[in-house]
């Protein structure tokens, strides 16, 4: 496939994954009737002008969070041929261009300039190191069994057993980590309530959309990579790969957003706690386990 | 995947000017927090020449390193010190560099009135309408307070709309960067890349390699740094490692509790005071049932200083 065609079938991968992931999340939210986080309605009718902002990195925001959520669009395997480019480092690729979502917000708060912004501002970034490393080794045992960093590669060598039945810590792991960096129900603190949901409150128009795209997009890859790295990814019996992908992704964003709204909301400075105290100690127990699983050769073709 | 030519030269081209531009943003701009963002593209750039190498795993390790570090720099550095230079910068008449760095900065307000902010600081934090609005049109929610209480209470909320800079009192403060040496720097530095330039046209002859690189570069490069390498990783592991334990020391409560600077700083007091009176009899003035309406110490306050009167009267 040349570039010219794979844009605009990612981008159609995106937009459609996004909408459903809108779908979704706002269901629940009904439901369960809980704080809606970067998922709160946005005005795309008026554009707001807020008085203060910097004229360069306000509309930077969005656009460079909408620019990674679609950047990490492209490693994902929608079925066996279904993907935007195989990359040999596709896992890795995939943590690294998130982060853009990061930035995005980070200089969109601080660009709009009010201080309910700069305060999104400060969170995110707060949040981000409390996130990036249990990440990191929650995917690294899925790593170390398909011996390799290819998102296809890593649910080929799932054909016989999913991971989430040799490697069940990292995946309660990627749940946690997953929902910081979707920054949804209990690690919502830079769209929380008290801030007027961050970011979302100084946008309208344009990047009122951009921003809605982008936050259900980061939930839509995020879920996905969690369906392609432990539940097997297209692979399932009688209904194509595809469709496989689709209930699996769905199913996993369900359950971290129902997971998500059983405990209380957590703040920045507890999540901080929760990672370095208890996340990364047991990811590294995780990747200890996984070592001695593939020296006995359990998982590994 | 591979590029054509032309390609090739686009892809390089946009790279090297980000990459330069950015570190020309760097040096230029006063606002701290543009100095870091442009520092990070500049480094971004850099990571797309890498991947343009077909160093792909070295050009992500460079973009995840320096948006995260950059982020938690550009945190720190506006924790400790606000941003006051951007705003200085806007109102300023610059070269054409600085100027077009410092496109989209807004200068800073002038101060409309010289009313004390920090006396109605109770009211400062309600800043929920909706941004369009600005301090007059607030008259009609607050019409519960005396005329001359809502009019103060309206230039707060425009002054605490600046979610950085400007809301503090930097009229003083220099964060100019423009100095005597820049020029003679400007000159260096554009010498020094003319001679590196100069070295690497000017060098005999380029060896060239008919191999392909390897497209597996994470594993090649796994290898090397826990075969080759080993020590000198290892060794980077420890020095981090114990870097982390001495912040962790550092930033830990003390044992003795009366050793100062160790111990937490916690901002509330046990039993708060309320400021002198002085200050406040204005408000005091204010006929008593509107007097229940206002918050923080201001209601303490104004009851104490009611509370007084009543058993002055008496």
């Amino acid at each position: 496939m040349g570039v010219v065609l794979q844009m605009p079938v990612v981008l159609a991968a995106l937009l459609g994954g996004a909408l459903l992931t809108l779908l979704l999340e706002r269901t629940l939210l009904q439901r369960t009737q809980t704080e809606p986080g970067p998922a709160a309605a946005v005005d795309y009718r008026h554009a707001v002008d807020p008085p203060n902002a910097d004229r360069w990195l306000y509309p930077a925001g969005p656009v460079l969070a909408l620019l990674g959520v679609a950047l990490a669009t492209v490693v994902i395997p929608f079925g066996p041929n279904l993907i935007g480019e195989d990359l040999g480092i596709g896992v890795f690729y995939f943590i690294v261009v998130v982060d853009f979502v990061v930035l995005g917000i980070a200089l969109g708060g601080w660009g709009a300039n009010t201080p309910d912004a700069v305060e999104a501002c400060y969170r995110i970034v707060a949040q981000l190191v409390a996130y990036v490393i249990p990440l990191g080794l929650a995917l690294v045992g899925a790593i170390m069994m398909a011996e390799s960093l290819s998102t296809v590669a890593i649910v080929e060598a799932q054909t016989g057993l999913w991971y989430i039945v040799l490697q069940p810590i990292g995946f309660v792991l990627y749940l946690i980590t997953g929902l910081m960096q979707a920054y949804r129900a209990p690690f919502l603190e830079p769209f929380a309530a008290s801030i007027q949901q961050g970011v979302l409150h100084t946008s309208g128009g344009w990047q009122a959309m951009a921003w809605r795209l982008a936050l259900s997009g980061v939930l839509f890859v995020v879920a996905a990579m969690g369906a392609v790295l432990f539940l097997g990814g297209w692979q399932g019996p009688l209904l194509p790969g595809p469709v496989w992908m689709l209930l699996k992704t769905y199913g996993l964003m369900a359950l971290m957003l129902w997971l998500g709204t059983r405990v209380r909301l957590r703040s920045t400075a507890q999540m901080l706690a929760l990672s370095w105290k208890v996340l990364i100690p047991v990811g590294l127990v995780n990747v200890l386990i996984v070592g001695m699983l593939i020296l006995l050769g359990v998982g590994t073709a | 995947m591979i590029l054509g030519p032309v390609a090739q030269i686009v892809a390089f081209s946009l790279c090297a000017l980000i990459a330069i531009a950015g570190a020309l943003g760097m040096a230029t701009t006063m606002s701290m927090f543009r100095s870091g963002i442009f520092l990070m593209a500049s480094f971004i750039g850099v990571a797309g020449l890498f991947i343009l190498l077909s160093a792909d795993l070295l050009g992500l390790l460079q973009v995840m390193m320096y948006i995260g570090g950059m982020l938690v720099m550009i945190l720190f550095m506006v924790l400790f010190s606000h941003d006051p230079g951007g705003a200085m910068m806007a109102g300023m008449q610059l070269p054409i560099i600085e100027k077009f760095f410092s496109l989209g900065l807004l200068p800073r307000e002038q101060k409309q009135d010289e009313h004390d902010q920090n006396e109605q600081s109770g009211h400062g934090g309600n800043g929920h309408q909706p941004m369009e609005q600005n301090g007059q049109d607030d008259h009609a929610g607050h019409a519960d307070h005396g005329d001359q209480d809502a009019e103060q209470n309206g230039h707060d909320e425009h002054a605490g709309q600046n979610g950085h800079g400007g809301h503090e009192d930097h009229e003083h403060m220099d964060m100019s960067m423009t100095t005597p040496i820049k020029k003679p720097a400007a000159v260096l530095a554009v010498l020094v890349g003319v001679i590196l330039v100069g070295l690497l046209l000017l060098r005999p002859a380029w060896p060239i390699v008919a191999a392909t690189p390897n497209p597996n570069s994470a594993e090649m490069v796994g290898h090397l740094l826990m075969g080759k390498y080993m020590l000198a990783f290892e060794g980077a592991g420890l020095l981090i490692l114990i870097g982390i334990f001495g912040a962790v020391f550092l930033a830990r409560a003390g044992h003795f509790p009366d050793e100062r600077g160790r111990e937490a700083r916690v901002a509330v007091d046990a039993q708060p005071t309320a400021p002198e009176a002085p200050a406040l009899q204005p408000v005091a003035d204010a006929d008593p049932p509107d007097a229940a309406e206002l918050v923080g110490v201001t209601e303490i306050q104004t009851r104490r200083n009611l509370e007084k009167d009543g058993r002055g009267e008496q």
